[in-house]
């Protein structure tokens, strides 16, 4: 009858906290509260020398961490697994038209900026790819760059200049950023934003990249168990639904608080 | 200088002469979007794993082996609740590790062997597809191991290691519920984007988006799904998903008669 054990619906996510600009050393970051998952992201541009294929693109690495403090599952070495998992994730939900590579790039074949995107595991309390998803667009929308000139010198040899003024930076756009949906399968119907409990009771679960123009980057099976064809097709097409408001809400917020301007009250950690 | 000092790697610096070559390349053939490449598949074939699968469509070649059950490492944990049918408590249940190589010189660079991620993750989504077939509680605290090793990279590699891999764990005798039987997809570019059945190399690399379809034909559930890139809307992907499931379906009968195969063989040379 469409009523969860916390009285949500099957499509309602849980109130979703977003902060940006939590940490000042990065050039972007944003802190994401979803229930009782707590993610924190930090993206930092560097220089670096563009990949052989892609002369005249820069790139984008992501990392993430699962610290020992999310769960106690996490201990050491056990959370390298599924840090890898979830940074293989986001590499194949980014594709070429999600970010302007292009816009990153500084001299063709020599040097291009590389935004690493760390994400960090503070507490795990289920539906993890969905809030690091947002908390990487989050945190890329807030990613200030700043502009680089080269110069050529008389001898041709090229010199890099950074501009004085702190502010003058490159925004990227993030309106092609896709956000992760992960539908759980639990008996007949599915849920979208699993609690922990949930979780465990779901054995398959379709995880659905969408942007928020409605198009599908992703699709991947995650869980042991299978899935039936038709159930597949109606969780594409609640996952798209659902993404789309998702987008939607997390755009508003965004340009809500950005408008905000540097005086805006920071709630930062334990607020 | 750290690193892996068994195996011999280039300089640092090579690159492919490829790279420099000038022109496009030949554009892909058209062809029937529906059509499969004829497939030969092996089992029982490696007399040091107990149970092994070879598989070769088109260009794409790979091996399978399976090995186990052994101890499984890790502590001890409490039963739970037991399953039906004399399976262990949940707690209890056999694993599945699954492993997956390229060789070297499989594709069009050369990539040294620990490649990390992609290989992470492809494993991964070999032992999520796996999974579902394989009926773990009949090996309580037991890990079964599974390690596929792709020759040469024609096109569609993991949903013929996933074949394989089924192929391989059936000739084992490792008890399941159904084969998995694999199928890749890719999506031609602009200006004419159609999905198309079983990509040869050249088509995947050209490809918009991709995906592999893993289904289990008997019981009709989809046991692995895997796909990425500009795919378009959902209506898209969702008919990328029916042509690959009819494609998987269309498979079956070679690799059953591949196994039957394999049984005789196997009946025939056991001392009577």
């Amino acid at each position: 009858e469409d009523l969860r054990v916390d009285g949500r619906g099957c499509e309602d996510y849980r109130c979703v906290e977003v902060e940006t600009d939590v940490v000042s050393n990065t050039s972007g970051s944003a802190r994401v509260k979803l229930g009782h998952t707590d993610i924190l992201v930090g993206v930092k541009a560097e220089m670096g020398t563009p990949k052989l294929e892609k002369p005249n693109e820069g790139y984008l690495e992501f990392f993430v961490d699962c610290s020992a403090s999310a769960t106690p599952e996490f201990e050491g070495r056990g959370g390298d697994d599924l840090g890898t998992e979830i940074a293989n994730t986001l590499y194949r939900i980014f594709n070429k038209s999600s970010v302007d590579l292009e816009s990153l790039c500084i001299s063709p074949r020599e040097h291009c900026w590389a935004l690493y995107v760390d994400v960090l595991l503070l507490e795990c309390g289920g539906n993890l790819f969905d809030a690091i998803s947002i908390a990487v667009k989050a945190a890329l929308f807030n990613t200030r760059i700043p502009r680089v000139r080269v110069l050529e010198d008389e001898e041709g040899s090229k010199d890099i200049e950074l501009s004085d003024d702190p502010y003058d930076c490159i925004q990227l756009s993030v309106e092609n950023v896709p956000c992760i949906v992960t539908l759980c399968k639990i008996g007949y119907r599915h849920v979208v934003d699993a609690t922990l409990q949930e979780e465990a009771c779901s054995l398959a679960s379709l995880l659905v990249s969408v942007t928020s123009k409605g198009v599908v980057t992703c699709m991947r099976k995650v869980g042991k168990g299978s899935l039936d064809p038709e159930s597949i097709f109606e969780m594409l097409e609640t996952g798209k639904r659902v993404g789309k408001v998702l987008h939607a809400s997390l755009q508003s917020i965004l340009h809500k608080e950005e408008s905000l301007g540097p005086k805006r009250q920071k709630v930062g950690f334990l607020g | 200088m750290p690193g892996d000092h068994r195996r011999i790697r280039g300089p640092e610096e090579s690159q492919p002469p490829q790279l420099y070559a000038t022109g496009e390349g030949e554009a892909p053939a058209p062809r029937d979007p529906a059509r499969l490449r004829p497939v030969y598949a092996r089992a029982g074939l490696l007399s040091q794993a107990k149970g092994s699968a070879y598989l070769e469509a088109g260009g794409t070649k790979v091996l399978c082996a399976v090995s186990g059950p052994r101890p499984a490492e890790g502590g001890e944990r409490g039963g739970g609740p037991a399953g039906a049918g004399g399976e262990a408590p949940a707690a209890l249940r056999g694993r599945l590790l699954c492993d997956f190589r390229r060789a070297p010189f499989s594709g069009r660079r050369r990539r040294a062997p620990p490649s990390g991620g992609e290989e992470r993750e492809l494993a991964l989504a070999l032992q999520e597809a796996l999974e579902p077939a394989v009926r773990l509680g009949r090996y309580p605290r037991a890990q079964l191991e599974v390690s596929a090793l792709l020759l040469e990279d024609g096109g569609s590699a993991l949903a013929a290691a996933l074949t394989a891999a089924a192929l391989a764990l059936a000739d084992a005798g490792v008890e399941m519920y159904d084969l998995v039987v694999g199928c890749g997809l890719s999506r031609a570019p602009a200006p004419a984007p159609t999905w198309l059945l079983d990509p040869t190399l050249l088509e995947e690399e050209r490809a918009a988006a991709g995906l592999t379809v893993a289904l289990m034909p008997v019981l009709n559930q989809v046991a692995g799904l895997l796909g990425s890139g500009e795919g378009g809307p959902t209506e898209s992907w969702a008919e990328a998903v029916r042509l690959g499931l009819e494609g998987c379906q269309r498979l079956y009968p070679v690799l059953q008669q591949c196994l039957v195969r394999a049984a005789r063989r196997r009946g025939a040379a056991a001392p009577l």
